[in-house]
């Protein structure tokens, strides 16, 4: 039996310009995790182009608001922002219903979350911290939350600071399209010092995990400010099995 | 129609809201009720992972992927979906704890025809890890001792080395935490260092 034409088996390769460097001078935790020996280059097979079609079973989604705890609930302090975008397939072809993950620090710059319990920073109670949301059928998501704040990385000799940025954590069409990344804000002074954003090597690259500001006169509602960001995971169905 | 370039991958980081573990997210054998379970044999693996030094390292994210226990996935991409296992989730999520150990409970995947390589897949498991550290997850599959089919198998063959390949096949072990009945399988992964476990990239 030789491959079938119509299985969309043609996943390009990583552009390594366009995606981080695994070693991150400055960032030691990338040291001792990593592999030494080189990655083992592998064929697609039916594994890695299938995943769960049904994780909105297993994880509820519909957490959009991370900025209080209950609907009408105390908002958390902080820059109400309302983030929006397209989660699409390398062809350009938005993927539906799929989970994505988020999580991001209070707008003082302090995690919920035990690893964080060092921080000078105060915590907010009417923060929720995370959420959970399905793309729509055009491959839509959407969230309000707070914009987060700036923080700086406990102990390091250069005095790195996390820019503000929200973890996107997506799982796609399929196992190869499995993406964790962070959104960033343009035009914040601290995105030329980070180690996670620079550690991607071109330009391009980098914009890709910047979002973009909404126009005023574009946002539906007055008291939020609004950014786009469409997140491109690996994969394309532009010659779907079966069609 | 204009290729669009994948977002750029970035680390986890060490805050990954500890409530995303809910209770049976490392169980694959239901999808809504634990009631309503997956049919096979089902099976518990198990081990610890370390960092560079045999250092255990915790609060790691583990996915597992698989076909159930008659090598189908319930996805539009398989051309035998049709007969996928309702009850079988295939997918799984486990936080490491402090000595790095992490379980799952699953059923043993059954071995099907590759419809992309035309080959053989022995039964198998793909497992991504994720943390602080890795700015791309990485990504290996599991095999299953005693398989005649694994030596053929696409990927475990594209790995050069038959004793590093060797390293990829689940050990029976007693489980440390195994449901009485249930066969356990222990695999250690070792991000750096001796032992180092082979990984893939796809």
């Amino acid at each position: 039996m030789s491959p079938s034409p119509s299985l969309p088996n043609h996943f390009l390769p990583y552009e390594d310009a366009g995606q981080p460097a695994a070693l991150v001078p400055g960032y030691k935790e990338t040291l001792t995790r990593n592999p030494a020996r080189p990655l083992i280059l592998r064929p697609a097979t039916l594994t890695e182009i299938t995943g769960p079609t049904r994780l909105a079973r297993k994880l509820p989604t519909g957490i959009r608001d991370l900025s209080r705890k209950s609907p009408n609930g105390p908002r958390a302090m902080g820059q109400l922002i309302l983030v929006r975008g397209r989660l699409l397939d390398e062809d350009g072809l938005p993927v539906r219903g799929s989970v994505i993950e988020l999580w991001h620090a209070n707008a003082a710059g302090r995690y919920m979350h035990p690893m964080d319990a060092q921080s000078p920073a105060p915590l907010d109670e009417n923060f929720l911290g995370s959420g959970r949301v399905l793309t729509d059928d055009q491959g839509r998501y959407e969230f309000v939350t707070i914009k987060p704040g700036a923080y700086p990385v406990p102990n390091h000799p250069q005095r790195w600071w996390r820019p503000p940025h929200i973890h996107i954590s997506v799982f796609g069409d399929g196992f190869m399209s499995r993406l964790v990344t962070q959104m960033f804000f343009p035009a914040d002074p601290l995105n030329d010092i980070d180690l996670i954003l620079n550690a991607v090597p071109s330009a391009q690259g980098r914009a890709r995990m910047i979002a973009r500001q909404t126009p005023m006169l574009e946002m539906p509602v007055l008291n939020l400010v609004g950014y786009e960001h469409d997140i491109v995971v690996r994969g394309d169905r532009q010659t779907p099995f079966g069609k | 129609m204009a290729r669009l370039v994948p977002t750029p991958s970035a680390t986890v980081g060490p805050f990954f809201p500890p409530h995303y573990f809910g209770d049976g997210d490392n169980d694959l054998t239901f999808v809504d009720d634990k009631a309503s379970r997956a049919q096979g044999e089902r099976i518990h693996i198990f081990g610890r992972v370390y960092e560079a030094g045999r250092v255990p390292r915790w609060n790691t994210i583990l996915e597992l992927w698989q076909a159930d226990a008659n090598g189908c996935f319930a996805h539009p991409n398989d051309p035998r979906a049709g007969q996928a296992d309702p009850n079988f989730m295939g997918w799984g999520r486990r936080w490491t704890e402090d000595d790095g150990y992490y379980d799952f409970t699953t059923v043993k995947p059954g071995a099907f025809l590759d419809p992309l390589t035309g080959k053989q897949r022995a039964p198998h498991i793909n497992l991504s890890v994720m943390g602080s550290g890795l700015m791309r997850r990485l990504v290996t599959t599991l095999f299953f001792p005693d398989e005649p089919g694994n030596a053929g198998d696409p990927v475990y063959a594209a790995i050069p080395d038959p004793a590093v390949a060797s390293q990829l096949v689940l050990r029976p072990a007693p489980g440390e935490r195994a449901p009485a009945g249930v066969r356990a399988y222990r695999f250690d992964i070792v991000l750096q260092g001796e032992g180092e476990t082979p990984f893939f990239i796809d």
